[in-house]
């Protein structure tokens, strides 16, 4: 009797082990075999592909409103809204958006375990989970759901880069600019820079600052280097040819990239940057512009959110400017567009109970009324335009201001650069400055791994 | 030995075929699919592997001419250095000076492990919270008291080393501490009792009689802060993500991390992975024979 039970608890044991990877291949048949029913019922009774679900379902859903980002609580007030309206429940496994999140959301997909929503980046970071057909395109989802995301102007949907199709529906864009802090402006005896700042006139004010005692500049070059190499880079070329990547470090792109590290190892080198930049992190730097210590940060249109967090009591001590322009660049051409979008996962899109639900979780987050509420002070691709909000804070008018007088919106040429070479050239601008390599030597390893 | 269940071995394997399947699945696959990575080209997480690397082997060619890595094992072996010497050291004074304390131990006891039971996560944001160049704890107490004028920038070039080991030694000393007092415990009471009838004093009585019976358990401290050193990354990473200052503080593991998850180099940071474990089994292979318990 012993020996038996003894055999039962160890076969028992075993069969434990190894019950999720075949439970994993029951459940994928079960959706596959209901998918094909699914689709045959439709094709004969309706196009609008809206099936009932047999009940309240749980879906996973992965987004970069994660950790501080600005749109944290508008993320969680809409979640709340759609399980509410649906009866759905929703797990978040939201985080903020970095080169390591990256990273695991693409594990997840290679894992098998990825979420039935991701709001991911629609750019060559996507490309392995297209190439893999791990993601259902708009056209795919419209035969079934002909509404799908028609609020959106067509044009302003960001085709793959793999095979052109639309994968995502935006929510808002973005553009990076500068934030400054006034007091510290006018402390110094320096005006606030108008749309017409030049490099010129922001080294002179960066000297003014300097002497009067604070830090011109609120910059990680250890860790966020990327608003300042976006910027450098475009103020030595022009809007046509910003997102040309170079062949190598000798050509016209790469002449053009090596002078713009030039230029940012020619502020660290001036003493404008914070004294530890090459071992703060950036939220100690973008404190320093919070607490009134440093004058200009370039960041983007997420960052807005830090500041009515944090700085409620000053907030009109801030506000956006120009980041100064140089060359072909005017300092009104800025940084932007619309990087990020929901996705459905074929996961999700292949269940027939989470199917509706996702499509409806993605229609209720890019609806005219939530994508109003995130978007406030960037750009959209709604068709009909922002519902206006009159409750809006003295930075929020700012950026308005500032977004109005823009002249140009071109994309950010660090997309376009593999992780690995990204990575690479960021790591190196700390070594750039301190002079330990070139620029051009920089240029070239990091295109080694492009 | 000679219980029924043992003569026949069938059930025995069996109860061990689950844990041997779990550690198949979990440990030894993973590790032999590490290898093979490592000498492919995968360039992301999530991405698949590509053609085999020219030649084969570059990514360890590459790790002997990488400055990083080399960083990296020096960093790694001053930190079993310091392990062994102020972590295992600073535990066992600690722990002869608490078994004197009689009642009060147990109050030590706590106090020194609680350490521990807090992740390195919490503990490195602490630290950083410390050592934070402006308004940093450290920076203010310094000033206060005059010692310094203007802010101490402690991750820097001068400072980083002092300022990484500092909370890696400190997180575990109570756990040494803890392991040592009980082998004190472990000591007869009588034979401290008899070399007090022969005279002996305090400083005698830890030196002829303490240590030498300690000697077992001070050597399985040994060669846990050696295997634990090689294997320390949550709080370095905490602190010094990214090799904070200037590619200086890379430790192997969080090296390989870096590689692996921030640069999108899976081989390279497979590579790696395969140094740090060829380096955690010979070291402490050897740390086991230099270290070997002897039969008093």
């Amino acid at each position: 009797m012993k020996r038996l039970l003894a055999t039962a608890l160890a076969v028992i044991m075993v069969i434990s082990l190894t019950a999720g990877c075949g439970g994993t291949e029951t459940t994928t048949t079960k959706a596959a075999d209901q998918t094909t029913t699914t689709k045959a019922d439709d094709t004969s009774e309706t196009t609008t592909g809206s099936e009932e679900p047999s009940g309240p379902v749980e879906i996973t859903v992965v987004t970069s409103y994660g950790g501080d980002d600005g749109n944290r609580g508008n993320y969680e007030d809409a979640v709340s809204a759609y399980e509410e309206a649906t009866g759905n429940t929703v797990l978040d496994a939201s985080a903020t958006s970095d080169e390591e999140w990256k990273s695991k959301v693409m594990t997840d997909f290679e894992a098998g375990t990825e979420p039935d929503v991701l709001f991911y980046f629609n750019g060559v970071d996507a490309n392995p989970i297209i190439e893999g057909d791990k993601v259902v395109s708009l056209d795919e989802i419209r035969e079934e759901y002909p509404e799908y995301a028609d609020n959106m102007k067509e044009d302003l949907l960001v085709p793959s880069p793999v095979d052109g199709k639309v994968y995502t529906v935006p929510v808002n864009g973005f553009w990076e600019s500068l934030f400054i802090n006034k007091a510290v402006l006018e402390d110094a005896g320096v005006e606030i820079p108008g749309a017409d700042y030049d490099w010129e006139t922001f080294m002179a004010d960066c000297e003014k600052i300097k002497e009067a005692g604070f830090t011109p500049v609120a910059v990680s070059l250890q860790e966020v280097p990327h608003y300042w190499f976006e910027f450098a880079v475009y103020n030595r070329g022009n809007q046509d040819n910003h997102l040309n990547l170079p062949a190598s470090s000798d050509d016209e792109t790469g002449a053009k990239w090596a002078e713009g590290l030039g230029d940012i190892k020619a502020l660290y080198e001036a003493g404008y940057l914070p004294d530890n930049t090459l071992t703060a992190s950036d939220a100690e730097t973008v404190q320093l512009l919070a607490d009134g210590d440093a004058a200009f940060l370039i960041d983007g249109s997420w960052k807005i959110g830090y500041f009515q967090e944090n700085c409620a009591d000053n907030l009109d001590d801030f506000a956006l400017a120009y980041v100064p322009g140089q060359g072909e660049r005017k300092a009104t051409d800025l940084v932007g567009g619309i990087s990020m979008g929901y996705y459905i996962t074929r996961k999700a899109w292949e269940d027939p109970d989470k199917r509706d639900a996702a499509v409806k979780f993605v229609e209720h987050m890019t609806s005219d009324e939530v994508v109003s509420v995130f978007a406030t002070t960037s750009v959209t691709a709604l068709k009909d335009g922002v519902i206006p909000s009159d409750d809006l804070d003295v930075l929020q008018l700012s950026a308005i201001d500032m977004a109005a007088g823009a002249t140009s919106l071109v994309g950010a040429v660090q997309d376009g650069m593999s992780a690995e070479a990204r990575g690479d050239l960021f790591a190196n601008i700390k070594n750039i400055v301190t002079a330990k390599i070139t620029a051009e030597e920089a240029i070239d390893s990091a295109l080694a791994l492009q | 030995m000679n219980s029924v269940i043992y003569k026949k071995k069938a059930p025995l394997l069996l109860f061990l075929l689950p844990a041997f399947a779990f550690m198949m699945v979990y440990l030894y696959y993973p590790f032999v699919r590490n290898i093979l990575n490592s000498f492919v080209e995968i360039s992301g997480l999530g991405t698949a592997a590509g053609a085999v690397n020219q030649p084969w082997y570059s990514n360890y060619v590459n790790l002997l001419q990488d400055p990083s890595m080399i960083t990296a094992l020096k960093n790694t072996a001053i930190l079993i250095l310091v392990t062994i010497v102020f972590q295992v050291g600073i535990a066992l004074v600690l722990a002869l000076l608490t078994d004197r304390a009689g009642k009060g131990a147990q109050f030590f006891r706590t106090v020194y492990f609680f350490p521990i039971v807090i992740s390195g996560t919490a503990l490195g944001l602490m630290f950083n919270l410390i050592f934070l160049y402006k308004g940093g704890m450290l920076n203010q107490l310094l000033q206060n008291i005059g010692l310094i004028s203007d802010n101490v920038d402690w991750k820097d070039e001068k400072h980083f080393l002092l300022t990484m080991l500092l909370p890696v030694i400190w997180q575990y000393v109570g756990f040494y501490f803890v392991i040592l007092i009980t082998g004190l415990n472990n000591i007869s009471a009588d034979i401290y009792e008899a070399a007090s009838l022969d005279g002996a004093d305090g400083w005698k009585t830890t030196w002829y009689i303490s240590l030498p019976l300690l000697r077992n358990v001070l050597f399985t401290c040994l060669i846990l802060a050696i295997t634990g050193a090689l294997k320390v990354f949550d709080l370095p990473w905490v602190m010094m993500g990214s090799g904070i200052p200037m590619d200086r503080s890379w430790l192997t593991g969080t090296y390989m991390y870096n590689q692996t998850f921030i640069r999108a180099d899976v081989d390279y940071g497979s590579a790696i992975a395969v140094i740090i474990v060829i380096l955690g089994v010979v070291i402490s292979q050897l740390a086991n024979f230099i270290f070997r318990e002897k039969d008093y």
